[in-house]
C-alpha cells in the first residue's frame, strides 16, 4: 500500500461498472457504476430501500448481477462469488456486526482468518499476537479475553473492523455503522476511519445521515429508487444538496403545529423520575393533545426514560401521574392499562408478528376489549376495528389477511401505529417513528400523529432527526447524559438550534 | 421406549354401525375444514386420512374394515388426540411438553388409588364418589401442568429441559406410588363411559370431539388463544404490545396438563387399569400427529382439525399395520419415517414458496430488508 | 477478581466441583461407608458409559442443537454387532468389534445428520423420529434376542480390571475401560479446543449466520456432529454390553434424560456455544454420586428418577434465574453512572 507515494489517482481495488439487476422483472438497479479506490472514503448514501443493500451484496459477491461487470484489480468478472470476495481482500462489515457473541475478543479477530487459511488445528497461543497486532496497529484498547457478549456495541463494532483488518481487508465495506453508536463513539469511529485511509485502505460507508456523509467521506454517490443519481467529490456537497439528491425534493423546515389550548389539563406528569445508571430526576407535563418530542444523542437517556415509562425497565425513584392521578408503572401491563402505549425503535422484532396478518397484528394489544359477553372474541368488533384502522391509516395492501413480511418499513410502522391506536391511549410513545420509512411515508406517519393528537391524544416523540422534530413537536425536551437540560418552545424549534442543544 | 402390550378392547360390545361412523366423519371433517378455512395441516391431512383408509382397505379388508377394527380406531384415538391436542397447545407457544404422558398416567394412578383405597372399605361409596374421584384425576393433571408453566415462566427454564425433569419426576412419583407394578380398579362410571355409544358413535370419540371444538374456540375465538398464537409468533414484539406472558404461559401449560389429565381419566374408561409406564411410545407419537397436523415446531401456528385429522390417520395406520400383521415396532418405524418425510416436506416446500415470493415482492422499493432494521444490542 | 473467575471457569465448572466435593464430603459425615474404595470404584464403573454418550450430547449441544437418538443408536449398533459376530460364529478381535460398532454408528448418525443439515429441521423432533426408526428397525430386522454370551473377546475385556485393591471394606476393582474413557474425553476436549473442527462448533452454536458469513462450511460441520455421535453412541453401546456381559436389546432406551441432565448441569447451554469436557463429566460424576448415595442412605431406588428430575430442575433453574439477574444488571451504564457521580461531586 504505498498510496502516499502515488501522486496520480490510484487504480480502484473494486469497480462495478454499469450493474443491472431486477428481482422478478422490475429493476433494483440501474445502471450503477462505482470505484473503491485505496485511501479514499466513498459514502453510498440514500434513503431505505433505494438499491444501497443489493450493491453491497453484488460487490460483496453475495447477489449476482443480471449484468455489468465487476472489476478487482482491473480484473473483469461478470459475478464474483462470497468467497472470491473475500480472498480479494474485498470485507463487508454488516450492521448486525456478524460476531460470535459465546467467543472472546482474541478469537472473534482472527478465526476467519484461520478459516479462510484452511487450517485444520487451531492454538490460541499463536493466534494471539496476530490479534494483538491488529489492536496495536489501531492504537485500539480491547480486553482480548472478554467474551464478546459482555462487549457494548461500540466496541464490538471494533471487533469487527479489526477482525475485517486480520483478513488483509483492501476494502473495507461499512453497512450503516453509526446506527447504535454514540456521539463520541462515532467520533472514535471516524478517527479509525481516518488511519484506515492513511493505510491505503478503501472504504465504502454506507450511510443515511448527512452530517456523517459530509465528515467523513472524499467522494459521494446518492442513490434513489435504484439509481445512481450523482457521484462526485464530496466538497461539492451540502447537507441540503445531498438532501435533495437523496429525497428528490428540497428540506422542509416549515412547522406544522397546531395552537395547543394552554388550559388544556395534564395527561401525563413526571416528578423527579430516576433510574440509576440511566438518566436523573426528570420532571416535566404533557397536556391532552400536546405532541411533545425528547431528543438527545444514543446513551443520553432518552430511550430508557420511554422505556421506563413504558414499564420496560422501570424507574428507581420519582412519580408517574396520568390523568393526575399518580400511577405505579412496574411492567408493560401497567403501563398499558395506564393508559400508554409505545412503538419500540426495533419496529421488526419488538413490534411486529411478521409472520402473522396484518389483522392479526392489528388486534395484538387490544384483545381484551373485543369481547363479547361471554368471554369469547367479537368476530364482528374485530372485523370493524380492522377495517377501521387498515383504511384509516391506508396500509398500502391487498388485503388485511397478508402477512406484515410483506410489508414496507411505512406500512409495517403504519401497523404498529394502528395497533396502538386501537387501544385508545391517553399517552402515545414513539421512539423513532420515521425510522427506515421512505420520505413519502414519513410526513403521512407525521400527519396522522397530528390528527390523533388533534382528537385529544397526547404524544411523545422521541427522536434524533431534527427537522421531523420541527415539522411535528409542540415543544422538543433535550437530553444529556441523564439529565433534562433545555425545554424548546415555539419559534426556538429549529434545527439547528436542536443540533447544537443536543451536542453542545 | 417399550411398546405398549396392553390389549385395549373396551368397545367390542358395539356392532356394524361403521359405515354410519364413517359418514359422520365425513362430514364432519369436511365442515371443520371448511370453516377454518383450510389450514394447510388439516388440507393435506383429509388426503392423508383418505390414503391411508384406502390403503389398508386395500390390503386387507377383511380385517381392516372388520366393525371391531374400525370401532377399535374410534376407541383408541381419544386418548392419544387429546394428549396431542395438548402438546399442539403447547407447541403454539414455541414450547413443548415432554411430560404429558407421565402426567396422564398419574391421573389415571391417582383415580385408581383413590377408587381402590375408598372401594376397599365401601365399594358402593367408591363408585357414588365416582365423579369426585375422576375430577381429582383431572386436577392432578391441572396441577402437573402447573408445576411445568410455573417453571417455564416464573422460573424462566427451557420448556424441553423443564418438561423433560418434571416428565421423569412425575414418571418416578408413579413408580414409587405403584411400587411398580399395574393397578386393577377404576370407578364403575368410567367403565359405563367406555362402553356407551350414541348414534352408534362411542361416547369416548364424542368426548374427543367435544375436546377439541373447546380447544379450537379457545385457540381462535378467544383473547388467550390468540395471545398464545402471539406468544409464539414473536416472544419480543408479545412483551412490547403488553401480552402477559407469564399468566399466558401458565394458563397454557396447566391446560395442557389438564388435558393430560383428562386423557388419563380416558385411559381408565377403556381399561380399568393403571401404570407408571403406559403409553411411553405416546411421546413420539404425540408429536408426530401435532407436526403432521399442521403445528409449526417453533410456535404462532397451529390447527386443532389437522390435529384430529392426523390422530385418525396414524390410528388408521395403526389398526392397519396390525390388520396386515406389522408389529409394533413396525409402527414405531413408521411414526418416524412419516414425521421425518412430512418435516422434509413442508421445509422443501416453504423453501420453495419463499423464493417464489421473494421474486414476486423483491420489485417493491421498499421492500423490509436488514437495512430497516436497527440492531441493538 | 480475575483468580476467582478463572477458578469458576467458563462453564460455572469450579462451581459444580465445589458441589460435587461438598457433596461427598456431606455423603461422607452422614455414612460412613460411602467414603471408600468401594464406593469410589463402583461410581467410577457407572459413570463409564454415562460419560461417553455425555460427550457425544456435548458436541451435539454446543452446536445448538440436541440429540435424543443416542441411545438408540447405541443399542442399534452394539447389539447388531454381537448378533452378527455371534451368528456368524466370528470374533474380529475387542478392536474388530468396535470397529464394527463405529461403522454402524456412524452411518445411524450420519442419517440424522444429513436430515438435520440438508432440510434445516428442528434437531429434537427429527432425532426423536430416528430414534423410533432405529428402535424399531433393530427389533424387526435385526432381532430381539437377549444374548447372555458374548464373543470370546468381549467376554474377555469384561473382567479385566485396571487396578484391584484389597481394603478392609472388601476388595475393590477398577475396570480398565476407565482408561479408554479417559482418553476419549482428553480427545474430545483437544478436539474441542484446539482444532478449527472443534471452534467451528462453539462458532455455529454462537450465532449459525455469522458462521456462514464467516466461511465456516456449516451444513458440513453439522452432518460430522452427528455423525460423531453416533460413533460415539456405538463404543458407549459396546462398552454397556461389555460391562453388563451380555447383550440386552431393551437396555439404554430411556436413559437419555440422565445424560442429558448431566451434560446441562456440566455448564453447557441448550441454546449453543457453551460447554466443556471437564463440566459434562463433573456433570455425569454428580449424578451417578447423587444416584449412589441415595441408594446408599436407603432411598428406595424407585425415586432415582424423581431425583435426577429435581436436580435438573434445581440446576437448570438457579442458571435461569442467575442469568436473568445478570442481564438486569447489565443495563446500567458505567460511563453515565460515572460522570453522573463526578457531577455530583463537582455540585457538593
Amino acid at each position: 500500500m504505498s498510496s502516499d507515494t502515488v501522486s496520480l489517482v490510484p487504480s480502484p481495488v473494486v469497480s462495478a461498472n454499469g450493474i443491472f439487476k431486477s428481482f422478478g422483472g422490475v429493476p433494483a438497479l440501474v445502471d450503477v457504476s462505482i470505484d473503491l479506490i485505496p485511501g479514499e472514503v466513498h459514502c453510498l448514501a440514500g434513503e431505505n430501500g433505494c438499491g444501497k443493500s443489493t450493491l453491497i451484496k453484488i460487490i460483496s459477491g453475495v447477489e449476482r448481477p443480471d449484468s455489468g461487470e465487476i472489476l478487482i484489480d482491473g480484473v473483469s468478472h461478470s459475478h464474483i462469488n462470497a468467497n472470491a470476495a473475500i480472498k480479494s481482500g474485498i470485507q463487508v462489515i454488516y450492521q448486525d456486526f456478524s460476531l460470535f457473541p459465546n467467543l472472546t475478543v482474541a478469537e472473534n479477530i482472527v478465526l476467519t482468518a484461520e478459516v479462510a487459511r484452511r487450517r485444520r488445528l487451531y492454538s490460541p497461543a499463536s493466534v494471539r499476537p496476530k490479534a494483538e497486532e491488529i489492536l496495536r496497529d489501531l492504537g485500539l484498547d480491547l480486553d482480548l479475553d472478554r467474551e464478546v457478549s459482555e462487549l457494548s456495541v461500540a466496541d464490538k463494532q471494533l471487533t469487527a473492523i479489526c477482525r475485517a483488518l486480520v483478513n488483509d481487508a483492501r476494502a473495507i465495506i461499512m453497512d450503516e455503522p453509526t446506527t447504535a453508536l454514540t456521539h463520541s463513539e462515532v467520533s472514535r469511529l471516524f478517527a479509525l476511519v481516518e488511519r484506515l485511509r492513511a493505510r491505503g485502505v478503501a472504504l465504502m460507508f454506507v450511510s443515511h445521515k448527512l452530517e456523517e456523509v459530509l465528515a467523513i467521506s472524499q467522494r459521494l454517490t446518492i442513490m434513489r429508487s435504484g439509481r445512481q443519481i450523482v457521484t462526485g467529490p464530496t466538497t461539492d456537497f451540502d447537507e441540503r444538496s445531498i438532501s435533495h439528491y437523496m429525497t428528490g425534493r428540497e428540506v422542509d423546515e416549515s412547522r406544522v403545529v397546531s395552537e395547543l389550548d394552554a388550559t388544556a389539563p395534564l395527561a401525563l406528569e413526571l416528578v423527579d423520575l430516576s433510574l440509576a445508571g440511566a438518566y436523573r430526576n426528570i420532571s416535566f407535563g404533557l397536556r391532552r393533545g400536546e405532541i411533545l418530542g425528547v431528543t438527545g444523542l444514543l446513551g443520553s437517556g432518552r430511550t430508557e426514560i420511554a422505556e421506563s415509562l413504558f414499564g420496560v425497565t422501570p424507574a428507581d425513584e420519582g412519580q408517574i401521574k396520568v390523568n393526575g392521578a399518580p400511577v405505579r408503572i412496574r411492567s408493560i401491563q401497567d403501563a398499558v392499562s395506564a393508559g400508554i402505549g409505545y412503538v419500540p425503535e426495533d419496529r421488526l422484532s419488538q413490534g411486529l408478528f411478521l409472520e402473522k396478518s396484518i389483522a392479526d397484528n392489528i388486534v395484538a394489544s387490544s384483545l381484551r376489549s373485543h369481547r363479547t359477553r361471554w368471554g369469547t372474541l367479537s368476530r364482528d368488533a374485530i372485523a370493524s376495528t380492522i377495517k377501521h384502522y387498515f383504511h384509516g391509516l391506508k396500509i398500502n395492501a391487498r388485503n388485511a389477511q397478508a402477512p406484515v413480511r410483506t410489508l414496507s418499513g411505512g406500512n409495517a410502522q403504519r401497523v404498529v401505529l394502528a395497533k396502538w391506536l386501537a387501544t385508545s391511549p391517553t399517552v402515545l410513545l414513539l421512539n423513532g417513528p420515521t425510522v427506515g420509512v421512505d420520505v413519502g411515508s414519513k410526513q403521512e406517519i407525521l400527519e396522522l400523529l397530528r390528527v390523533e393528537a388533534a382528537k385529544g391524544m397526547s404524544v411523545i416523540v422521541i427522536s434524533d432527526d431534527a427537522p421531523e422534530l420541527v415539522s411535528s413537536c409542540h415543544r422538543v425536551l433535550v437530553i444529556k447524559q441523564g439529565r433534562l437540560t433545555h425545554i424548546l418552545e415555539g419559534d426556538e424549534i429549529t434545527v439547528d438550534t436542536i443540533q447544537e442543544r443536543m451536542s453542545a | 421406549m417399550s411398546p405398549d402390550t396392553k390389549v385395549r378392547n373396551g368397545a367390542s360390545g358395539a356392532s356394524a354401525l361403521l359405515p354410519r361412523v364413517n359418514d359422520q366423519l365425513e362430514s364432519w371433517t369436511q365442515r371443520l375444514v371448511r370453516g377454518s378455512g383450510a389450514h394447510r395441516g388439516a388440507g393435506r391431512m383429509v388426503v392423508a386420512l383418505l390414503i391411508a383408509f384406502a390403503l389398508f382397505t386395500a390390503l386387507n379388508p377383511r380385517v381392516f374394515l372388520s366393525p371391531i377394527n374400525l370401532q377399535n380406531i374410534a376407541v383408541a384415538a381419544p386418548e392419544i388426540g387429546i394428549i396431542s391436542i395438548a402438546m399442539m397447545l403447547v407447541m403454539l407457544t414455541g414450547g413443548i411438553d415432554l411430560s404429558l404422558v407421565a402426567i396422564a398416567n398419574f391421573s389415571a394412578i391417582t383415580i385408581s388409588m383413590l377408587h381402590n383405597t375408598i372401594a376397599a372399605s365401601d365399594p358402593a361409596l367408591a363408585n357414588s364418589l365416582g365423579i369426585v374421584i375422576v375430577l381429582a384425576g383431572i386436577v392432578v393433571g391441572m396441577l402437573g401442568g402447573a408445576v411445568n408453566g410455573f417453571l417455564v415462566s416464573v422460573v424462566g427454564i427451557t420448556p424441553i429441559l423443564a418438561t423433560l425433569a418434571t416428565m421423569q419426576i412425575y414418571n418416578g412419583m408413579a413408580i414409587v406410588w405403584t411400587g411398580g407394578t399395574t393397578l386393577y380398579g377404576a370407578p364403575q362410571l368410567l367403565a359405563t363411559i367406555g362402553q356407551t355409544a350414541v348414534a352408534n358413535a362411542p361416547l369416548l370419540f364424542i368426548i374427543f370431539l367435544a375436546v377439541a371444538v373447546l380447544i379450537a374456540i379457545l385457540v381462535n375465538r378467544t383473547a388467550l388463544g390468540r395471545m398464545i398464537q402471539l406468544e409464539g409468533a414473536n416472544p419480543v414484539a408479545a412483551r412490547y404490545s403488553a401480552i402477559p406472558r407469564r399468566a399466558v404461559l401458565m394458563k397454557t401449560y396447566t391446560y395442557g396438563g389438564m388435558l393430560a389429565g383428562l386423557a388419563g381419566v380416558l385411559f381408565l374408561a377403556r381399561n380399568p387399569t393403571a401404570s407408571a409406564d403406559y403409553g411411553a411410545s405416546y411421546v413420539l407419537l404425540v408429536i408426530v400427529i401435532a407436526v403432521l397436523g399442521g403445528t409449526n415446531p417453533t410456535g404462532g401456528f397451529a390447527s386443532v382439525t389437522g390435529v384430529v385429522l392426523a390422530t385418525l390417520t396414524l390410528q388408521v395406520v395403526s389398526s392397519g399395520f396390525t390388520a396386515i400383521r406389522l408389529s409394533s415396532y413396525e409402527y414405531a418405524i413408521a411414526q418416524g419415517v412419516i414425521l421425518i418425510a412430512v418435516m422434509i416436506l413442508d421445509a422443501v416446500s416453504s423453501t420453495r414458496a419463499r423464493r417464489q415470493k421473494k421474486v414476486a415482492s423483491a420489485p417493491r422499493s421498499d421492500v423490509p430488508t436488514p437495512e430497516t432494521a436497527l440492531p441493538r444490542a | 477478581m480475575d483468580v476467582i473467575r478463572r477458578l469458576r471457569g467458563s462453564n460455572n465448572e469450579g462451581v459444580l466441583a465445589l458441589v460435587l466435593v461438598g457433596f461427598i464430603v456431606a455423603m461422607s459425615i452422614a455414612n460412613p461407608t460411602f467414603f471408600t474404595l468401594n464406593t469410589g470404584f463402583s461410581i467410577l464403573r457407572s459413570s463409564i458409559v454415562p460419560v461417553i454418550f455425555a460427550l457425544g450430547v456435548l458436541i451435539v449441544v454446543v452446536t445448538g442443537g440436541i440429540d435424543v437418538s443416542f441411545a438408540a443408536i447405541a443399542i442399534f449398533a452394539g447389539y447388531a454387532t454381537v448378533s452378527f459376530c455371534l451368528n456368524m460364529g466370528f470374533d474380529p478381535g475387542i478392536l474388530g468389534i468396535f470397529a464394527i460398532a463405529v461403522g454402524v454408528g456412524s452411518l445411524l448418525g450420519l442419517i440424522n445428520g444429513i436430515v438435520i443439515a440438508r432440510f434445516n429441521l428442528p434437531t429434537l423432533i427429527v432425532t426423536l423420529g430416528t430414534q423410533g426408526v432405529f428402535f424399531g428397525a433393530m427389533y424387526t430386522y435385526v432381532g430381539a434376542q437377549y444374548y447372555a454370551e458374548l464373543p470370546g473377546s468381549m467376554a474377555a475385556l469384561a473382567t479385566s480390571n485396571l487396578l484391584d485393591v484389597t481394603t478392609s471394606a472388601g476388595r475393590a476393582y477398577l475396570h480398565v475401560l476407565v482408561v479408554p474413557v479417559l482418553l476419549l474425553c482428553v480427545l474430545v476436549a483437544w478436539v474441542l479446543k484446539r482444532t478449527m473442527f472443534g471452534r467451528s462448533l462453539y462458532a455455529i452454536g454462537g450465532d449459525i449466520e455469522a458462521a456462514r458469513r464467516a466461511g465456516f462450511l456449516v451444513k458440513r460441520t453439522q452432518v460430522w456432529v452427528y455423525v460423531m455421535v453416533g460413533a460415539l453412541a456405538a463404543v458407549a453401546g459396546i462398552v454397556h454390553i461389555v460391562l453388563s456381559r451380555s447383550a440386552n436389546p431393551r437396555d439404554l432406551v430411556g436413559g437419555e434424560l440422565d445424560i442429558i441432565a448431566a451434560v446441562v448441569l456440566g455448564g453447557a447451554s441448550i441454546f449453543g456455544g457453551r460447554g466443556s469436557v471437564i463440566g459434562t463429566v463433573l456433570g455425569v460424576l454428580l449424578v451417578q454420586v447423587i444416584k449412589n448415595s441415595l441408594l446408599l442412605v436407603g432411598v428406595p431406588s424407585a425415586w432415582l428418577r424423581t431425583a435426577v428430575g429435581i436436580l435438573l430442575v434445581l440446576g437448570v433453574g438457579i442458571q435461569a434465574v442467575a442469568a436473568r439477574r445478570d442481564s438486569r444488571q447489565k443495563r446500567v451504564i458505567d460511563e453515565v453512572d460515572a460522570e453522573q457521580k463526578h457531577e455530583e461531586k463537582v455540585e457538593s
